[in-house]
């Protein structure tokens, strides 16, 4: 029995058809699925649609959670599998790019963009790391999800997303190195 | 330096171990270990340094705007094509069971008049199939989900690929790629050789090889051609049923 008010009760409430329960849910976790979506997908316009695909999968599937993990973790895994489908398919259209998003008739959309991009270098290292090392350290040192976590989320054992962050964070440091010294 | 050691240095990196004697001690014993964390913390510092991504209120309204206009149109529109997809396939079976009827009465002699006619209903058949695995391939992740689950045969493996699946196949799959680039197994193979033979043959894979073998929540082969080329297709088979459960490339 899941204990009323938590997240797991919410989403119980949801598969009822709860919709107040699903914003809720939602609006707990929305901001945190896009950070890690854009850092995935380095795209802003494919952030906010695999935010919005993830989203529908967890409403569709919300019977499904078993509450063997947090449901920030279910959720997280499900969107960084979005991510891999729409990098998938992106490989298959590769003339498929699509443009930064900005909105002018939103005041806060470019100050918003402007803040929320790594600073360049640290991206171009990123982006040159090999794509399992890139999301371990994405998960683990940006947006700051423990080792079991990162661990739920990706499918692998604890001990993979530690040599995976570990290794990660070295090539980074070289992929840094070598562009200072550049 | 053990892995062992280098989880150690990472841990102490980030702050995540309870008790940091033993890693305080290693990275005193020797340079590599002090080289080794100087990188990481280095590493950590910038990353920390970057600033937090997030939605504009704009995008946050339009997410919820699109998500329940999606959530209130799809169902509909997917429940029509579903049924659409299912009578496509009742109506290839009757089409089957009406052509092996005809032959098992002997009424082969009206064979060459029918089956024209017969070859015409499959080919509308197979092309209306086509078409909507086509639409289907092109579907977003919210059609292939609602559309699962009916009595699906040659189509189950496609739809499959774009369910939400409990594992990441996709990037499992690049990870076998690069693990057998590299020269290197990551997962060894503990299922038989007859298993195997009797998988890939099941499979329709007989000249493909087992590069690993996944214990996820079942054993899962995974699967790529003899030939080493650039981007080989991975095609996962689960063991005990020998059914392709995903096919990444």
């Amino acid at each position: 029995m899941t204990p009323p008010g938590s997240e797991a009760e919410l989403l119980a409430r949801v598969v009822s058809g709860d919709r107040s329960a699903f914003d809720t849910v939602m609006s707990a976790h929305q901001d945190r699925v896009f950070s890690v979506c854009l850092r995935i997908l380095g795209d802003r316009e494919r952030a906010l649609d695999a935010t919005q695909d993830t989203f529908l999968t967890v409403f569709r599937k919300a019977g499904q959670f078993e509450g063997r993990s947090a449901v920030g973790t279910w959720i997280y895994r499900i969107a960084v599998n979005v991510c891999y489908d729409q990098i998938r398919r992106a490989r298959r259209r590769p003339s498929e790019s699509l443009p930064d998003y900005v909105d002018p008739s939103d005041p806060a959309a470019e100050a918003a963009i402007e803040s929320a991009a790594l600073r360049p270098e640290i991206e171009a290292a990123l982006s040159a790391l090999p794509t399992e090392f890139r999301n371990a350290v994405i998960l683990s040192d940006l947006e700051g999800l423990s080792l079991p976590e990162v661990a739920e989320v990706m499918g692998v054992p604890v001990g993979t997303v530690k040599s995976r962050v570990f290794r990660g964070r070295r090539l980074l440091a070289r992929q840094l190195g070598n562009q200072n010294t550049s | 330096m053990h892995r062992h050691d280098l989880d150690l240095i990472a841990a102490l990196a980030d702050g995540s171990l309870d008790d940091e004697t033993e890693a305080r001690a290693l990275v005193e014993s020797c340079e590599e270990c002090r080289a080794e964390h100087r990188s990481q913390l280095a590493v950590l510092e910038l990353l920390g340094s970057t600033p937090r991504v997030g939605m504009s209120d704009l995008e946050r309204a339009a997410l919820h705007r699109d998500l329940w206009t999606e959530l209130s149109s799809r169902p509909s529109k997917a429940r029509s094509g579903r049924s659409w997809y299912r009578w496509s396939y009742v109506a290839a079976g009757l089409f089957v069971a009406v052509g092996l009827a005809g032959v098992i009465t002997g009424q082969i002699q009206r064979y060459d008049e029918e089956s024209a006619g017969v070859a015409q209903t499959f080919a509308e058949a197979d092309s209306d199939l086509s078409t909507f695995s086509a639409e289907d391939s092109e579907m977003p992740l919210q059609d292939a989900e609602s559309a699962s689950g009916g009595g699906e045969t040659a189509a189950t493996t496609t739809m499959a690929a774009e369910e939400a699946l409990p594992f990441p196949f996709a990037e499992l799959a690049d990870q076998a790629r690069a693990a057998r680039e590299s020269g290197e197994r990551s997962s060894p193979i503990s299922s038989s050789e007859e298993d195997i033979d009797r998988c890939l043959l099941s499979a329709g894979l007989a000249d493909e090889v087992v590069v690993e073998e996944l214990d996820l929540d079942q054993r899962y082969l995974v699967v790529m051609a003899r030939d080493v080329t650039s981007e080989p297709t991975v095609t996962f088979i689960a063991v005990d049923s020998c059914e392709i459960v995903y096919v990444d490339g």
